[in-house]
């Protein structure tokens, strides 16, 4: 694979992968290799043929100077002769003059002479052995009893004696009756087909000779090298036509439609790039090659259809998660704004100041705080915690406040607060959610605060003078939770200087990075150091010593809380 | 948080160890959820518990409504911290803590 794009890639090397370029290498190759392959076996057939021609000419050669020689006498008596003569030798003796002396009484027959005669008459210029000879076959020697030789010096005298190897031997010696004389070719580089037959001067006598031909045929190479030559050139002018013709082809069926499409997906990508999003670069294309191409044309159209289906669907998700976010922050808006947030909440109120404040973790949170005037001299007070976060929560949370302050501003006690608000919730509550609640109602003139807690944590009190401390308080169950729960309440005291410290969990459950908490006495330790701060300031304390100790780790829970300082009853003055 | 399970008859006794906070009580749940079928015991070891936030309390309530309708549910190892947690919240008056 290419590592560069095929966009960055230069016109020549994006013909180095050019599938026409391959095809037609392919092609070439392909008639290449056939050609020599037709090459090689209609030559061996062209040698055979000729050779099978050239062997049937010796053979019937022989065959013909056999017949010669019976004409002019007997040959199988020559044979015979020179058989017995060479029996009777000693057979260390093979050569030597007094050797061949002993077959002078053959040769100087006329009888012998004319027959020779007749061998030498049927020999013809392909011939390169052509002679008569007899077998020992004990010995593995053949024994001439004339040759034809035309070279001064190179004819054999009768008796001359050859050692034959055992292959030979095999082949031509057998003698057997019935025998026809084996025909074999060869060939040789250096002296091209070579055909070797004979006939036997009487068949069926194994004592009888054989008359042996060799012929050459030099002037079959000549045909073979111009019949070669011929081969090579169609060869090649085949390799180009077909080449071309299967490149044309391919080039019709198979790369234009690839380009086409290639082309329709650079289109597509470059229109994409654009922002353009109905496109028809696919589904506008029009190949009927009726194979693969015409499916991958068909498919990529169908996957342009699809990603314009799938893009017009994530538009419409974006926009629709676009539009949940602006809801959800609409909804935070209208959450903060359930709860009082505007200071001083109590404007010509000098008897108390107080101030609360939320960071829910996620947009919408689960805390709420609340406080209103239930009537001139009881002041109500909220904090509640709905479990879970989220928009679930902040549902919950805003039935259960709504629920709480129209049963708070009826005048009930707030027991009965929480006793009818657990009731209502319960009644309708499928998803087992739950909401800590402290509440408390304060008759301003006297500083009683009468108070409930729903499963919510403990209240901190400052006595004036004193420091700020957790009052282990009454606990109910929290609400929602269980049907028919009844809540009990309890009354403090607050003298002019007190302060109460209102908090959900978030507060002490506030985790640092190594999932410390932050807890209830350190929380103590910061509205400790400035004790007689205002309710906005103590709230600011706190604050800074829960960001102090969470350092960069995620906010994991709301964190609401709420301060009341008592200043005075009523009449009394600052 | 790891959750194990351990099934004796029809009682189911679930360890549950670490924080069983917002982010990992709805695998509680999720594991819980399955099980009421025939169930007649539940029991909660909390003896490696760290934590419990209101989301795990949820958890908690809403195994003890199921069971209230169908057996038994008791809540065992109970630590100081979680013990407290329970008080504040008032768990203390629904729940069986062994």
């Amino acid at each position: 694979m290419p590592e560069k794009s095929v966009r960055e890639m230069s016109e020549l090397e994006r013909k180095h992968y050019s599938l026409a370029a391959r095809v037609f290498h392919a092609a070439a190759l392909h008639s290449v290799i056939l050609g020599l392959l037709c090459f090689a076996i209609g030559f061996g057939m062209y040698l055979n043929a000729v050779a099978q021609d050239s062997m049937k000419d010796a053979w019937e050669k022989a065959r013909g100077s056999v017949e010669a020689m019976e004409a002019a006498c007997d040959p199988a008596e020559y044979a015979r002769r020179v058989m017995e003569i060479y029996r009777t030798r000693d057979p260390a003796e093979t050569a030597g003059d007094a050797y061949y002396a002993a077959f002078d009484e053959v040769s100087a027959d006329p009888e012998y002479q004319r027959m020779a005669e007749a061998l030498r008459g049927c020999r013809t210029e392909d011939m390169s052995d052509f002679f008569f000879a007899v077998t020992d076959k004990e010995g593995g020697r053949v024994i001439f009893v004339a040759d034809t030789d035309p070279r001064p010096g190179h004819s054999y005298p009768v008796g001359r004696q050859v050692k034959v190897p055992g292959i030979v031997q095999r082949i031509f010696l057998r003698h057997t009756e019935g025998d026809d004389f084996p025909r074999i070719y060869y060939f040789l580089p250096s002296r091209g087909v070579v055909c070797v037959s004979g006939a036997y001067v009487r068949e069926g006598d194994p004592a009888a000779g054989f008359v042996f031909v060799m012929t050459r045929a030099t002037d079959l190479m000549g045909g073979v090298r111009r019949f070669t030559l011929q081969y090579v050139v169609a060869i090649l002018i085949a390799v180009v036509v077909m080449g071309y013709i299967l490149t044309r082809h391919m080039k019709k069926t198979l790369v234009a439609p690839i380009n086409e499409i290639s082309d329709a997906a650079a289109a597509y990508t470059r229109d994409k790039r654009a922002g353009i999003r109905e496109t028809e670069h696919f589904t506008g294309l029009r190949i009927r090659t009726g194979d693969e191409v015409e499916n991958l044309s068909l498919i990529m159209a169908d996957m342009e259809r699809d990603l314009y289906g799938y893009e017009e669907n994530l538009t419409k998700i974006t926009a629709e998660k676009e539009r949940i976010g602006t809801e959800l922050a609409l909804a935070n808006r209208i959450q903060e704004n359930m709860l009082p947030n505007i200071y001083p909440a109590f404007p010509g109120r000098d008897e108390f100041d107080i101030y609360a404040s939320m960071d829910p973790a996620k947009a919408v949170g689960g805390d709420f705080y609340d406080f209103f005037l239930v009537d001139d001299d009881h002041l109500c007070m909220v904090m509640a915690d709905v479990s879970g976060k989220g928009v679930p929560a902040a549902l919950f949370m805003m039935a259960s406040k709504i629920i709480l302050a129209n049963n708070a501003m009826t005048g009930k006690s707030p027991a009965q607060i929480l006793t009818d608000t657990n009731a209502a919730v319960c009644s309708n509550n499928r998803a087992d959610m739950f909401v800590t609640v402290w509440l408390g109602i304060l008759e301003i003139s006297t500083g009683v605060l009468t108070a409930a807690n729903a499963g919510h944590e403990y209240p901190v009190l400052k006595k004036p003078g004193g420091a700020f401390e957790l009052v282990r308080d009454r606990h109910g169950f929290v609400l929602g939770g269980m049907d028919g729960m009844k809540y009990k309440e309890y009354e403090l005291t607050l003298e002019p200087g007190a302060k109460l410290f209102l908090y959900t969990d978030g507060v002490p459950e506030a985790t640092d990075g190594e999932g410390n908490m932050f807890g209830t006495d350190r929380m103590l330790e910061a509205l400790n150091e400035d004790p007689g701060a205002s309710p906005s300031g103590i709230l600011k304390n706190v604050r800074a010593a829960v960001d102090g100790f969470v350092k960069d780790a995620e906010q994991f829970d709301d964190l609401t809380m709420l301060c009341l300082e008592y200043r005075s009853k009523e009449g009394e003055g600052t | 948080m790891t959750i194990s399970k351990q099934k004796n008859g029809n009682a189911l006794t679930m360890a549950v160890a670490g924080r069983l906070d917002t982010i990992t009580s709805p695998e509680l749940e999720a594991a819980l959820k399955d099980e009421f079928e025939g169930l007649g015991t539940l029991i909660f070891d909390f003896s490696a518990l760290d934590y419990i936030s209101s989301a795990g309390l949820r958890v908690l309530l809403a195994a003890q409504k199921q069971m209230n309708k169908q057996g038994e549910m008791k809540v065992t190892g109970v630590s100081e911290v979680i013990m407290e947690i329970f008080e504040v919240t008032g768990f203390t008056d629904i729940l069986t803590i062994e």
